[in-house]
C-alpha cells in the first residue's frame, strides 16, 4: 500500500513557498479587507493553490481571520502559506478524490503532527467520509496525546465506528486527561471502550432477567 | 382519576390489579408519576420525551406486572423499567438530532419552571447535565438526585458498583469543570 | 459533597409536575390490554429462588438559590420530518454563550468570513444567555465569540484550535456527515 506520498505536489509546494507576487487572474473581493501590502501576496498564494487544484476557501478564511484579529502582514502570509502546504500534503496522502472538507481536516491533522502515512492508512481503512476521524486525530494530538497513540487509536476505530462514536471517543479521552489520566493511557482505554460500544451498537445486547 | 384509597400500600394495589381491579393501577400511576417524571425529564432534557417515556414505562409495567417479583418493591421495579426506557429514548433522540432543522425558533427549549424563577441557573444546570455522556448523567441522577445506594443502582442499571462509582465521579468532576467560573464576561 | 455539586443536586431534586392528563392516557392504553395476572406457581418458585434486595427511595430534597456562571454550549434539535438527503446537507447548530455582563456578542468564524458584523447573537430566555443559529455543511470550522467589540472568547466546551496562528483564542467545530465534534 505504499504511496508516493511526497512527490506528487513537490514542484507545486516549491511554488507556494516562493509565492511570487504575480498578478492573479481574479482576486477574491473579500481579500479587500487585507491591507495593500498583504493582499497581493496572499492572492498569489491562493492563486497557486487554485492552480494545484487545492481548495482555496480555507486559505481565504485563514487570511480573513488574521485581518479580523489585526495580525501583521507577515503573520497572515505565513499562516496562509503554512495552510496551503498542509493542504497539499494532505492531498498527497488522501488522494485526489478527497473532498475539500477532508483536506482541511487532514491539514489540521498534519499540522498537529500526524504523518502522511497515517492519513493514507485512514483512507484505506474507511470508506465513509474522513472528516471526523481526521478531526478527532488532530484534536487528540492537540490535547497532548502522543501522535502514535492517537493514530493507532483512530485507525483501530476508523473501520467500524460511526462519526458519533469517534466524537464520543474523543470526548472520553479529553475528559480523562482533564481528570489527570496520562494521555496515552486515556486514549487506549477509551479506544477499547469505544470498540466494545461499536460492537454492542452493531446488534449484540445483553439480556436482563425479569425485564419486560 | 382521583385516589381511590389513600394510604394503601403498593403491594396491595399491585395485588388488586393482578386480580382484575384495573382502576387500582391509576392509583399507582398517580403515586409515581411526578417522581419518575423528574428523573425522565432530567435524563432526557425535555418534557415531551419525558412524558412519552413515562407513559411507555407505565404501560410496560402494567403489561408485565405478573413478573413483578416483589409487589412490596413495585416502585423500584417500575424505576428499573423507566431507566431502561430512558436509555432507549436517549439513543433514539441522538439519531434524530442529526437531521436538518428549518426553524431556528424551534431550537429554543422552554426553561424548567421553578418556584424561585432563576431561569438562568436552571438553563446552566440543564446545559451542563446535557453535556454529560448519558451513562454519567444516569449515574449522577440516580446517586445524587434520586439518592439511591450503589447496590440499588447496580440492580437497576446492570452495571457493576465500581463502574457506577467511576461514572458518578466523572460526572461530578465534569460538572465542576463545566460550571467553574473561568471567565466573567 | 462539593458545594457546586450539592447546589446542582438540590436544584434537580425540586419537585417536577407532570401533566396529570398522562394518567388518563396510561389508563386508556392499558384498558385494551389483558389483565396482567397475579402470582402463579412459577412466579412463586421464581421468587423463592431469587433473593430480593433492600431498595428504598429517599425523600425529596429542598431548593437552593445559586449564582449564574459564564459558560457556552452547542445544542441540537431534532426534526420530525424525514431524514436529510445524503452528501452535502446543512445542519443547524445553535451557539450559546452565557455572558450576563456583555452588551453585545457576535459569533465569528470560518463560516462567516470572520466578519464580526455578520452574525450578532441575541439575548434569549434569560439576560445571561446569548444565542444564534447557524446552518453548517460538513467541514471543520474555527470560531470564537467577539464580546463588546474588543474581546475574543473561545468556547470553553469545545476543542481549542491549536492550529491557531494569530494568538487570540479560537475553538474548533467539526461537522461530519453523521455527527459532530
Amino acid at each position: 500500500m505504499k504511496r508516493a506520498l511526497a512527490g506528487a505536489t513537490g514542484p507545486l509546494l516549491a511554488a507556494i513557498l516562493v509565492a511570487a507576487p504575480a498578478a492573479a487572474q481574479q482576486v477574491d473581493p473579500r481579500l479587500e479587507r487585507l491591507d495593500a501590502a498583504t493582499r497581493p501576496v496572499v492572492a498569489a498564494l491562493i492563486d497557486s493553490a487554485r492552480t494545484a487544484s487545492l481548495p482555496t476557501e480555507p486559505l481565504v478564511q485563514r487570511a480573513l481571520e488574521g485581518a479580523t484579529k489585526g495580525a501583521p502582514e507577515g503573520v497572515i502570509v505565513a499562516a496562509v502559506r503554512r495552510l496551503a502546504v498542509d493542504l497539499g500534503r494532505a492531498r498527497d496522502a488522501l488522494g485526489s478524490t478527497a473532498s475539500p472538507a477532508e483536506l482541511t481536516a487532514g491539514a489540521a491533522a498534519l499540522r498537529a503532527g500526524a504523518s502522511q502515512t497515517t492519513l493514507a492508512m485512514l483512507r484505506h481503512a474507511r470508506r465513509e467520509s474522513l472528516i471526523v476521524p481526521l478531526a478527532v486525530l488532530a484534536d487528540l494530538v492537540s490535547s497532548g496525546v502522543p501522535v502514535d497513540s492517537a493514530a493507532a487509536a483512530v485507525l483501530s476505530l476508523a473501520r467500524r465506528a460511526r462519526d458519533a462514536d469517534l466524537v464520543e471517543f474523543r470526548r472520553a479521552v479529553e475528559r480523562d486527561i482533564a481528570l489527570g489520566a496520562p494521555p496515552a493511557a486515556a486514549t487506549a482505554a477509551a479506544a477499547t471502550a469505544s470498540a466494545q460500544s461499536v460492537d454492542v451498537n452493531a446488534g449484540a445486547r445483553p439480556q436482563r432477567p425479569g425485564r419486560p | 382519576m382521583g385516589i381511590h384509597s389513600v394510604g394503601t400500600s403498593d403491594a396491595a394495589l399491585v395485588r388488586r390489579v393482578q386480580t382484575g381491579d384495573t382502576r387500582a393501577y391509576a392509583d399507582l400511576v398517580a403515586r409515581y408519576r411526578d417522581r419518575l417524571g423528574r428523573y425522565a425529564l432530567h435524563m432526557l432534557g425535555n418534557r415531551e420525551d419525558a412524558e412519552e417515556v413515562l407513559q411507555d414505562a407505565f404501560v410496560r409495567a402494567y403489561r408485565s406486572l405478573a413478573r413483578c417479583d416483589d409487589p412490596e418493591r413495585f416502585g423500584a421495579w417500575l424505576y428499573g423499567i423507566l431507566v431502561n426506557r430512558c436509555r432507549t429514548a436517549g439513543a433514539r433522540a441522538a439519531r434524530r438530532a442529526r437531521r436538518f432543522v428549518n426553524d431556528p425558533a424551534a431550537l429554543e427549549t422552554a426553561p424548567l419552571a421553578g418556584p424561585d424563577g432563576r431561569a438562568d441557573w436552571d438553563d446552566t444546570v440543564r446545559w451542563a447535565l446535557a453535556r454529560l455522556p448519558s451513562e454519567s448523567r444516569e449515574a449522577f441522577l440516580l446517586k445524587h438526585v434520586e439518592e439511591l445506594e450503589y447496590e440499588d443502582m447496580a440492580r437497576l442499571t446492570g452495571a457493576g458498583i465500581s463502574a457506577l462509582k467511576m461514572r458518578v465521579k466523572r460526572a461530578r468532576e465534569q460538572l465542576q469543570a463545566m460550571l467553574k467560573e473561568t471567565e466573567r464576561v | 459533597m462539593d458545594d457546586v455539586i450539592e447546589r446542582i443536586a438540590r436544584h434537580l431534586r425540586r419537585p417536577v409536575q407532570v401533566d396529570p392528563a398522562l394518567d388518563g392516557r396510561v389508563m386508556r392504553e392499558i384498558s385494551a390490554l389483558p389483565t396482567p395476572g397475579g402470582a402463579t406457581m412459577v412466579g412463586k418458585a421464581w421468587r423463592w429462588l431469587r433473593r430480593p434486595r433492600q431498595f428504598t427511595m429517599t425523600p425529596l430534597g429542598g431548593l437552593a438559590a445559586v449564582a449564574a456562571l459564564a459558560v457556552a454550549l452547542l445544542l441540537f434539535r431534532r426534526d420530525s420530518t424525514s431524514p436529510a438527503p445524503p452528501q452535502v446537507a446543512s445542519r443547524a447548530f445553535q451557539f450559546v454563550l452565557v455572558a450576563p455582563r456583555a452588551a453585545r456578542v457576535s459569533l465569528v468564524g470560518d463560516f462567516n468570513d470572520w466578519d464580526a458584523t455578520r452574525t450578532p447573537m441575541q439575548r434569549t430566555g434569560s439576560d445571561a444567555l446569548w444565542t444564534v443559529v447557524v446552518p453548517l455543511e460538513p467541514g471543520r470550522y474555527h470560531y470564537a465569540f467577539f464580546v463588546d467589540g474588543s474581546r475574543w472568547l473561545a468556547d470553553p466546551s469545545a476543542p481549542v484550535a491549536r492550529d491557531d496562528d494569530y494568538g487570540a483564542p479560537s475553538s474548533v467545530l467539526t461537522v461530519g456527515g453523521g455527527g459532530d465534534s
